[in-house]
């Protein structure tokens, strides 16, 4: 007959570890979700970000300026080049009077009343919409490298392009994930280690009761199950907890987006996959932490 | 049902605790086991446990050679050996009852069975007024009384006591022994430790005597077996096992399909 201990057995005794030690299991659990709501706020704004970025990217457009000498079949060869690029989705040439009628738009009212014509800026000008797929730093510097070899064409003065703005975010993007990473990782250790000493506590106060239960004819297994169920438990709780302070900031972040950004976002801010994570992860810790300490302490 | 062959016990401080002793109890056998104090008694009770390993020699227990025992099969040797250790070892967090029913749940018994069965054994014992107490709260007999419920709960093939009457007023020990030769009428063989002479000498059972490890005498029953009569202010009541749905245990059987060690 080699059956596992029944689950009322396993809960009354995990039941009782928890009330061995309140204290130390309350500090446990609220570390794990400490932790976690951490690595769940990081994986929020990450995800955000890169929903930003993915987005920026489908709308980039830059300019290119000509050169008031070239020709027309100087433009066309400028306009042959551009289009080799993939996801170049559309060119618009305008002519140097085009540009100024569009700047004069851009401009003041007041301000243009006594201005002559021609110090209204203008000059001939490629507008490039380009759909660019931004996963990582390495298409924005790739972008870059491209926007410089067509600068050095002939015929063409400058290429503006916000790029200087894409290559900040990607960066700022890349030390948040570096901080969350080392945050994360900091703190889910110390939850580990809070859960591995609570359970060795739970198993040096036992000593005896461990011992018996060996000697009247209980499997390792048996004696163990009590203690692992018991790290799980406090994962778990330190997961509710973690998913009850993400549902707040997320709430708090998306109407700070909303109110003082004026971004009316379309995706999902927080999405469900971590709900699912949280609940798998928080109890997973738990776990991991007491079998660390189980296998090291619980001799039977 | 218990065999032992030139059983050496050193333990790692040195000390000879048993030397040569080889011996034999027959399934459904009562047996006192005595000796001064340091003889070996409890070492020898360790050792048919697998709390300590044999430094030479062999034991068969059900006709297994516990020597060559797999680590993962020595709980399932010890769910067929009911043991009253001499320090009783209750766990003093747990209630009367959950310190009975542990013999069950390590078994995955369900809940009822095991609140059915435990329940039986306590009502025979008269400890049922007490279930909900624990084990600090309770007089020496009745703590006595706990470990032997716990002992008997799940009908094992042999029955290991060590001192079972030690620190108890006759008439209470008496009692306990009434109790343990009702459950060797039932079938189980039963092993007594105990360095009371008097005890000993009353029922004329079957007494192997231990001298500094050695076996010095196998005394057979002498056949004018004590009447059994029940003390004054009988704590156990009568015939506490009658309740128990098995009637006898397994006997050596018990034994036949624990996992011996692969070759
Ligand atoms: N764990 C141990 N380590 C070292 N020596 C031990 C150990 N247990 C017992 N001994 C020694 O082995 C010998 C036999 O001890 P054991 O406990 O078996 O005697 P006993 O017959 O049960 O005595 P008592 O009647 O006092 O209970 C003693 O000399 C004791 O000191
Ligand atoms: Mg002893």
């Amino acid at each position: 007959m080699k059956r596992g201990p029944r689950i009322g057995y396993v809960l009354r005794q995990s039941a009782q570890l928890v009330r061995g030690s309140p204290w130390l299991t309350a500090v446990s659990a609220v570390t794990i979700a400490l932790a976690l709501t951490l690595v769940g706020l990081f994986a929020m704004v990450l995800f955000n970000a890169n929903h930003v970025l993915h987005d920026l990217g489908q709308s980039l457009s830059l300019s290119v300026y000509v050169k008031d000498t070239a020709t027309q079949q100087d433009i066309a060869t400028i306009e042959t080049r551009l289009k080799q690029r993939h996801g170049v989705k559309a060119l618009k040439t305008l002519t140097r009077e085009q540009d100024r009628e569009r700047n004069r738009k851009l401009l003041d009212k007041d301000l243009l009343e006594g201005l002559d014509e021609s110090a209204i800026p203008g000059q001939p000008v490629i507008e490039v919409e380009i759909d660019a797929d931004l996963a990582s730093r390495g298409d924005v510097e790739e972008l870059v490298t491209w926007t410089r070899a067509i600068q050095g064409v002939t015929s063409v003065e400058d290429v503006e392009f916000g790029a200087e703005k894409l290559r900040l975010l990607f960066a700022i993007v890349e030390i948040a994930r570096t901080i969350g990473f080392v945050l994360s990782v900091v703190l889910l250790a110390s939850a580990m280690f809070f859960v591995f000493s609570t359970i060795r506590l739970g198993v040096f106060s036992r000593r005896d009761e461990i011992e018996i239960l060996s000697l009247v004819g209980a499997t390792p297994g048996f004696v163990r199950v009590p203690f692992l169920v018991e790290g799980a438990l406090q994962g778990l709780a330190g997961a509710l907890v973690a998913m009850v302070l993400l549902g707040l900031l997320h709430l708090e972040l998306r109407s700070l987006v909303r109110d003082v950004y004026m971004l009316n976002a379309t995706w999902s801010l927080l999405p469900p996959s971590m709900v699912l994570w949280l609940l798998i992860g928080g109890p997973a810790v738990g776990l991991a932490a007491s079998a660390m300490s189980v296998g090291r302490y619980l001799k039977v | 049902m218990i065999q032992l062959y030139h059983v050496h016990k050193r333990y790692p401080n040195g000390c000879d605790a048993l030397s040569d002793v080889t011996m034999r109890v027959r399934e459904g056998e009562f047996v006192f086991l005595t000796g001064p104090s340091g003889a070996g008694k409890s070492t020898l009770l360790h050792l048919l446990l697998v709390m300590e390993r044999v430094t030479d020699g062999q034991i068969l227990i059900g006709g297994r050679n516990i020597h060559v025992l797999r680590d993962a099969s020595v709980p399932y040797l010890r769910r067929n050996i009911g043991v009253v250790f001499q320090d009783f070892r209750l766990i003093g967090r747990r209630t009367v009852f959950d310190n009975v029913a542990i013999a069950l749940e390590i078994m995955g018994l369900t809940r009822k069975e095991v609140e059915r069965r435990v329940g039986q054994l306590l009502d025979g014992l008269r400890l049922t007024h007490r279930a909900g107490a624990y084990p600090g709260d309770l007089s020496g007999g009745e703590q006595q009384r706990v470990a032997i419920a716990r002992a008997l709960v799940n009908e094992p093939a042999i029955l290991l006591c060590d001192e079972p009457t030690g620190n108890l007023d006759p008439d209470l020990g008496h009692d306990i022994m009434n109790l343990l030769l009702d459950v060797n009428r039932r079938g189980t063989t039963v092993v007594v430790a105990t360095h009371d002479a008097g005890l000993i000498e009353r029922y004329g059972l079957r007494t192997l005597v231990l001298a500094r490890g050695t076996l010095v005498e196998d005394r057979p029953r002498s056949g004018r077996l004590a009447p059994i009569e029940r003390g004054p202010a009988a704590a156990v009541g009568p015939d506490p096992l009658a309740t128990s749905t098995a009637a006898t245990s397994a006997g050596a059987a018990a034994f036949a399909d624990i996992a011996e060690e692969a070759p």
